[in-house]
């Protein structure tokens, strides 16, 4: 494929100030769930197209398509650069690529055991025994269900200024889904494992035991305290963490919403945006995460990056135009959900650093507050620096010890007030919060975390 | 046909492909069309898109055990390796004893008005930029504004064909998009967007898509923390559709009720909020975003009436879901792609109107909150809602005081349709989606402060 798309690139007659890539990317995917006893979904999908980029003075043109004929990518080419060229004509900001980064290579996911060798009906066994677990535990669960995924894509990217990239990823993920009923309430529990790799990610999963696991603590959220309102000091646990460094603070880091003045971190490189005990990374090169990738959408090679040192902003997330337009350098993080779609600045594993106390140490300095654990994920106004997160569970903490168990709840703050405000950060980070980020109808999967992280004057949203 | 691939033939491909391999049903879901998309950054073109927009997604049925598969590729060997995809799943799953069959309707397809538009097809490039500059100078409130948005425009042709004899043609046209405005005053930022969409291009008003982002970020400015309290809450008439809508798709969707996760289970007959709220579903709404001659089985749907005076009257079912409730089907079935399995959900609601002048309702607010574009929803769909303050406003003695910053609302679905306790008589139609203002008696709102 690499051969034809590098014949496209060399008949396109552009400026050399000027950028063009051409991407062609596939994937295949299976999806089973089972709900209540039955199987909901059984699924295969396939997507796979090429995808043009053109930036001719100032003004992109982006176009797809899927026949992945010679004939048939030149024209869609042709196509980028024509609608390029109307772009330009109304564009005031300049733009442009450097000639400096050029890649070549070839990378991938590490595959122990290929999940496609593993026969559906081991896998349907492994969805059924979570499911059939939690279903039998109480006629107070209403509804479980349990879901496998795994995807395969291959990316293959050439560029007018000499890039040349295949790249291979390969992500498998295990779900269990538990809502427990009483009348009209309602406790929802969800948890998952799995990553970048193969079947030996999926291995470790004990259907029976997290059946369970799950149903168990679906009931005991059935008669939980309601969560408090107001404003209060909150222990955030890795999976929490890690959605707000990843939905509030690492959105906030992408180059491009700081170009688009879109960032309450514009500007702020080399400033302090938190305590002193504050370290903040994003490393697609770890192994087996959702968010590891060898090399972006782009063809740049992926890297680790430090986001945040001792409490000082160091580093964006930066494509290839972003790295341009601030004179920074490029690390890997334009990538694009499929073919049909442009690389935006995204993220891959975010985590906020271990620290050096305990849990017990946080709840005795946090005094009076609560403690907020699990993740459903949450949202971000990336201008304004506003943040929401909903988590499963919580704790009261009174007089410096962990209580009683709280129902799920939002909580909402300030972006930039929460690493100001730590008070305390917890021994171990882990990669807790596993996801699919959206950003432009896009979504990517990646994996965030940090260590119980004990921050003051979060807002809570109880009803009481 | 207008596209280069007749995807009916290819559709009955799919279906003759299916049975010869032995399949007892199958269904072939197919779109294609394109999408033209300009995104602006800091008020100016930053890149135009034209995209391909186009995917099969194939249902066959083996001994009541589902398979499904999809595919971008419309090669031949791609659409065969899809229905053998498809057809390999279903005989390796187990059988789901609920299914019955893929839904059969014979009544012909009704025409809907205003639902495609050749002038969104015709649209160049050039005029499209135009008019899309046009609404950012509307945005422009302020020398310093930074404005971003998006525009789409849109077309496409649906195929549905199932092995019972469901043989369905639709095409469509659509236009939409966004504007941001920010506005910073040191720390202080206004911070907002509008968004509109229509299926024709005369009905999309893209200078009040700027005039409305403008004025709604200079009237955040100065937002201000609030202290804990409980408090009565104005919505308008977006923030009405973003709080009811969503508490009652999922509240009776027949899949949820079957699995019992639906908030309103057995309540059919029973009252389930405040006896000021009716609700219509309406389908066949002329020039509707959201209108559909038939649901994405192919059946034809109804207008139903699900609430009426506070009495839930129907759940809305497709033909996996009405047997299980014991309902006729009411032709709600939605996929979220072509990929994806069928469920129920609605298409345009409409909020009846009250009989209160909507600055009636605000002048009597002694104390409270207003909320502009900021629904009351949760992300965790349990019926507990904890939702952040996006654009709200405190209110004292009928008048706006201030934007408010960093607050939250705690309640839950049963309690916000309770304490309706009002709506306005002026009513809002977003393309057939119809709301009024709506006062909520107080509810506990969190503070910053």
């Amino acid at each position: 494929m690499l051969d034809t798309l590098e014949k496209v690139i060399n008949k396109i007659s552009i400026s050399s100030k000027d950028f063009v890539d051409i991407r062609y990317a596939y994937a295949m995917g299976e999806s089973f769930t089972v709900r209540n006893g039955r199987f909901d979904s059984v699924s295969n999908q396939t997507t796979g197209g090429v995808a043009i980029r053109a930036l001719i003075d100032n003004a992109w043109g982006f176009t797809t398509i899927v026949n992945i004929d010679e004939e048939s990518i030149l024209k869609s080419a042709e196509k980028a650069i024509r609608i390029a060229k109307i772009g330009s004509k109304f564009a005031k900001q300049d733009r442009m690529i450097k000639d400096d980064w050029v890649f070549e290579g070839k990378g991938g996911t590490k595959l122990e055991i290929d999940p496609r060798e593993i026969d559906k009906e081991t896998k349907f066994e492994k969805i059924a025994q979570t499911e059939k677990a939690a279903r039998e535990f109480s006629d107070r669960i209403a509804e479980t269900s349990s879901t496998y995924r795994e995807s395969h894509s291959k990316e293959f990217i050439v560029n007018n200024k000499g890039t040349t990239v295949e790249n291979e990823n390969h992500v498998v993920r295990i779900m269990k889904n538990v809502v427990a009923r009483e009348g009209t309430e309602m406790q929802s529990v969800f948890d998952s494992i799995g990553g970048a790799g193969g079947w030996e990610l999926i291995q470790k999963w004990e259907p029976e035991k997290e059946g369970l696991k799950a149903a168990e603590l679906g009931l005991k959220l059935l008669s939980a305290r309601k969560p408090p309102s107001g404003l209060m000091n909150v222990i955030m646990d890795p999976s929490l963490t890690g959605v707000f460094v990843h939905e509030a603070f690492g959105h906030a880091c992408e180059a491009d919403a700081v170009i688009a003045k879109q960032s309450v971190l514009e500007g702020k490189i080399d400033n302090r945006v938190g305590v002193e005990e504050i370290n903040v990374y994003d490393d697609p090169t770890l192994p087996s995460l959702r968010g590891s990738f060898d090399y972006d959408s782009e063809g740049t090679k992926a890297r680790k990056r430090t986001l945040v040192e001792k409490g000082i902003l160091k580093e964006y997330f930066h494509t290839l135009e972003t790295a341009s337009a601030l004179n920074m350098e490029p690390n890997g993080s334009g990538r694009a959900m499929n073919f049909n779609f442009t690389p935006l600045a995204r993220m891959g594993n975010t985590y906020v650093d271990s620290g050096d106390k305990s849990l017990e140490e946080i709840a005795e300095l946090t005094k009076e507050g609560v403690y907020l654990k699990n993740s459903y994920g949450g949202y971000v106004m990336p201008a304004k620096g506003q943040f929401y997160f909903s988590c499963q569970l919580g704790y009261i903490i009174e007089n410096g010890e962990i209580t009683d168990m709280i129902g799920n709840v939002g909580m909402s703050g300030m972006t930039l007030e929460v690493f100001e405000n730590t008070y305390a950060v917890g021994k171990k980070w882990e990669p807790e919060f596993l996801g699919t980020c959206g950003k432009q109808g896009q979504g990517i999967p990646v994996t965030a975390g940090g260590p119980d992280l004990g921050v003051s004057n979060i807002v809570i949203g109880g009803s009481q | 046909m207008s596209t280069e691939i007749n995807l009916h033939e290819l559709a009955e491909k799919v279906i003759k492909l299916g049975l010869s391999l032995g399949a007892d049903q199958v269904e072939a879901y197919t779109i294609y069309g394109a999408a033209r998309n300009v995104q602006l950054e800091r008020g100016s073109i930053r890149r135009f898109t034209d995209i391909a927009n186009s995917g099969l997604g194939v249902r066959i049925i083996k001994d009541r055990a589902i398979g499904m598969a999809s595919t971008t590729i419309f090669s031949l060997e791609s659409i065969e390796n899809t229905v053998k995809n498809a057809y390999s799943l279903a005989k390796v799953s187990p059988p789901d004893e609920n299914f019955n069959s893929l839904p059969e309707d014979k009544r012909s397809t009704p025409d809907i008005d205003g639902c495609f538009d050749q002038n969104i097809i015709d649209l160049s490039v050039e005029d499209f930029t135009e008019m899309i500059l046009e609404g950012v100078q509307e945005a422009q409130v302020r020398d310093d504004s930074i404005i971003g948005g998006s525009f789409t425009t849109g077309n496409g042709e649906r195929f549905i064909i199932n092995s019972q004899g469901i043989d369905r043609f639709s095409k469509q046209t659509s236009i939409s998009g966004y504007l941001s405005v920010k506005l910073q005053d040191g720390d202080d930022i206004g911070n907002a967007y509008y968004f509109d969409s229509s299926e024709v291009l005369g009905n999309f008003d893209h200078l009040k898509v700027g005039k409305e982002a403008g004025k709604r970020a200079l009237n955040m400015l100065g937002s201000q923390k609030i202290e804990s309290a409980t408090l009565p809450i104005l919505l308008d008439p977006d923030s009405c559709m973003g709080t009811i809508s969503p508490i009652i798709s999922s509240g009776i969707n027949a899949f949820n009720v079957f699995n019992r996760t639906a908030y309103f289970v057995d309540k059919i007959g029973d009252a389930i909020a405040s006896e000021k709220l009716t609700i219509t579903d309406d389908p066949f709404y002329p020039g509707g975003v959201d209108s559909s001659a038939f649901d994405d089985e192919g059946v034809i749907p109804q207008k139903l009436n699900l609430v009426k005076d506070g009495i839930l009257t129907t759940y809305i079912t497709d033909s996996y879901t009405a047997p299980l409730v014991g309902l006729e089907n009411t032709g709600h079935a939605s996929r979220g792609s072509f990929a994806a399995r069928p469920k129920p959900s609605t298409y345009s609601l409409d909020i009846n109107a009250g009989e209160t002048a909507k600055d009636t309702l605000l002048e009597d607010l002694k104390e409270g909150i207003l909320l502009i574009g900021s629904s009351i929803t949760d992300m965790s769909g349990n019926p507990q809602i904890s939702a952040q303050i996006n654009q709200g406003f405190y209110v004292k003695d009928g008048e706006v005081q201030y934007p408010v910053k960093n607050a939250m609302i705690g309640t839950t679905v049963f309690e916000v349709l309770e304490r309706i306790e009002d709506f306005s008589k002026e009513q809002q139609n977003r393309h057939g989606h119809k709301s009024p203002w709506m006062l909520l008696s107080p509810l506990q709102v969190s503070g910053g402060k």
